[in-house]
């Protein structure tokens, strides 16, 4: 069966043979693994970006196959970020504490270890009360368990009550906004338990892994994340392809016939909403080790506008096409805001990119709604002849 | 006689107009009928009662030997049940072929795990190709249905409704936009379908109706006008008066 899946769908074996072979020459490419032409930044930043398209692919299924504008995304992603890096703060938290309590005459009791680890992660938001939702935060299992139990327990329950009241379109929209908006406005408050605006950092710091170079741990996660990528996209694509695609593509352009075929249209997008919230937080979850910090910021709602217009860009309704859009987007978009573009001088007026990036990211979204709503996935179509 | 399906004193109202007064009407088992009506005379106000998509102010729907009220029940439920819909505009899924049309349609488990884990099988194959056969789309199951014909899109999606086979099938203006060949073909599949299953069908061209021969219902502002064979309620005084008069005035 999954021989025959793959012969259906040639598009899933060139893409992960892509993947395969960008995989291999980064690595050889790479300062540790191999001649050095890539920086270690590099490595990370196009390790992110792996991350980023996996998300992306989460958000076409979402969107481009079932229809549902969901600009609330990366609230999942930003989760499953926290939540890997609680166990990272704590853990390294943990072996500094106990280095500098290692001189003492009198060994230090498990209350006053607690207490230091607290007043060192809490100290910024003037605590050192372990909250509540700390208390799995000293084993990596469980929080990856939570990488994976919270992202999806809340689009289970947000699902639920936007699905089974019928909200659909734009008002859904708006609702998945204000869902990502209000948990970001939680977690900037200082006793949300979540360290506020200053977000949880030195995660790129792999607790255990001291002595381990961050060129060595940079080239482990961007080979982690191509593999998750890659295990995305053939989980996705093995989704969309079967009956569960026609049905869920048939949501998307008449929910009201699916209805009357006897399908139970509300059980079938909670169920889509939830497994690509899922994997938005696995994808947020190797994000923020590479990125070495999350924020609140990092969850406001124009990061998930983002998303759908890297989706769009790319291609809705067609896997690579995400992942096109959100790899071409992201990085054109670090290279004009990081200083990478030159200044354009036009003897009146100097175009600033970091300014003007955001103009030419709108207006590309304008012209590709416009003019290719296939976006630029829509390309392979004059390359690859559909069999008949 | 048992009935399949009993509607009785049903009455919903819009905004103060009131659609559906007081309608009682009756379906036997493997049963065609005709149900004919001027604008507005709540015909397809009846078939979103029926069906789930509007909840009446009052009366009964029962359903079955079981004798199940439908009120309160989802669509998709009352789909499962065995009540199929066709629309007045032709809705198929455009963007998938006519096979993939009519698998989704095909009476198979509807939860998203039995969809998610569902394999093709031959003997679905077989069932798909059986339905495609008798709507005339053999030849075309691997096209897109957005590529069809008006008058295809329209057999197509009897041809759905036929895959889930259900115990009724309520159908609205099918033949409306055809030819006349496309009309005649029409006639067959339903005529064929209300062999062991009750069709019941809106319609709003006499000439189609008469072809069809079949028991009429006339509708008249919510409720029924007259009942019988298509002469009968044709030569009813009140009948000419309030809809044919009109129609053909």
């Amino acid at each position: 069966m999954r021989r025959s899946f793959l012969i259906e769908n040639p598009s899933v074996m060139w893409f992960l043979a892509g993947l395969g072979l960008f995989t291999v020459v980064v690595t050889l490419m790479s300062e540790v693994t191999g001649v050095g032409l890539i920086s270690t930044s590099f490595v990370k930043t196009l390790g992110k970006t792996l991350c980023l398209c996996l998300i992306a692919i989460a958000m076409d299924v979402v969107w481009g196959y079932c229809g549902i504008l969901s600009l609330g995304h990366f609230a999942f992603f930003g989760i499953g970020g926290y939540a890997i890096g609680m166990w990272l703060m704590y853990a390294r938290t943990e072996i500094v504490v106990l280095e500098s309590l290692s001189g003492q005459a009198i060994p230090p009791t498990s209350q006053e270890i607690s207490d230091a680890i607290g007043n060192q992660i809490f100290g910024v938001v003037g605590s050192s009360e372990f909250p509540l939702i700390w208390a799995f935060a000293d084993s990596l299992f469980l929080q990856l368990v939570m990488v994976i139990l919270i992202p999806g327990l809340l689009a289970l329950v947000f699902g639920w009550l936007a699905f089974r009241s019928r909200v659909t379109g734009v008002y859904l929209s708006i609702l998945t906004q204000a869902m990502t908006l209000a948990l970001s406005l939680y977690l900037f408050q200082n006793d949300s338990g979540l360290r506020g605006n200053n977000g949880l950092s030195g995660l790129q710091n792999i607790p255990g892994y001291e002595g381990v170079s961050q060129a060595t741990i940079s080239i482990i996660f961007f080979i982690a994340s191509a593999i998750a990528l890659g295990a995305g996209y053939v989980f996705f694509a093995w989704v969309v392809s079967g009956k569960m695609g026609s049905v869920i593509k048939g949501i998307r352009d008449n929910e009201a016939r699916v209805r009357f075929l006897g399908y139970h249209v509300e059980s079938y997008k909670l169920f889509i909403f939830t497994i690509t919230a899922v994997v938005s937080g696995i994808a947020g979850a190797l994000y923020y080790p590479q990125a070495g910090i999350i924020n609140p910021g990092e969850i406001a709602p124009i990061a998930s506008i983002y998303l759908a217009v890297w989706v769009a860009i790319g291609g809705r309704g067609r896997l690579y096409g995400a992942v096109i859009g959100a790899a071409f987007v992201s990085l054109v978009s670090s290279w004009f805001t990081g200083g990478g573009a030159p200044n354009v001088d036009l003897g009146f007026y100097t175009i600033q990119w970091t300014d003007w990036w955001l103009i030419v990211l709108g207006l590309s979204f304008v012209a590709v709604t416009l003019f290719f709503p296939k976006g630029i996935g829509g390309l392979f179509d004059y390359l690859v002849r559909k069999p008949s | 006689m048992s009935m399949l399906l009993e509607v009785s004193g049903v009455s919903v109202t819009f905004d103060g107009f009131r659609a559906i007064n007081n309608l009682s009407i009756n379906f036997a088992e493997a049963e065609l009928r005709a149900i004919i009506g001027p604008n507005g005379a709540g015909k397809t106000t009846f078939m979103d009662i029926v069906t789930g998509k509007t909840k009446p102010d009052e009366g009964t729907v029962i359903w079955g030997e079981r004798n199940i009220s439908l009120l309160g029940m989802s669509e998709s439920k009352i789909a499962t049940e065995g009540i199929g819909r066709k629309f007045q505009k032709p809705t198929v899924f455009e963007a998938q072929t006519v096979r993939q049309n009519l698998a989704m349609a095909l009476k198979n488990p509807r939860s998203p795990f039995d969809v998610l884990m569902h394999k093709k099988t031959k003997h679905n194959a077989e069932r798909i190709e059986a339905i495609a056969d008798n709507i005339g789309l053999l030849d075309n199951l691997t096209r897109v249905a957005g590529e069809l014909s008006h008058g295809q899109k329209q057999w197509l999606e009897i041809g759905m409704l036929l895959a889930q086979e259900p115990r009724l099938l309520l159908v609205d203006e099918p033949a409306a936009g055809m030819t006349v060949e496309e009309r005649e073909k029409t006639t067959d599949i339903l005529k064929e379908a209300a062999k062991t299953r009750a069709v019941v069908v809106v319609e709003h061209d006499m000439e189609f109706v008469r072809r069809l021969d079949c028991k009429v219902t006339v509708l008249h502002e919510g409720s029924v006008l007259a009942e019988g064979s298509l002469d009968h309620v044709t030569s009813n005084q009140t009948v000419i008066d309030v809809y044919l008069g009109r129609g053909h005035a």
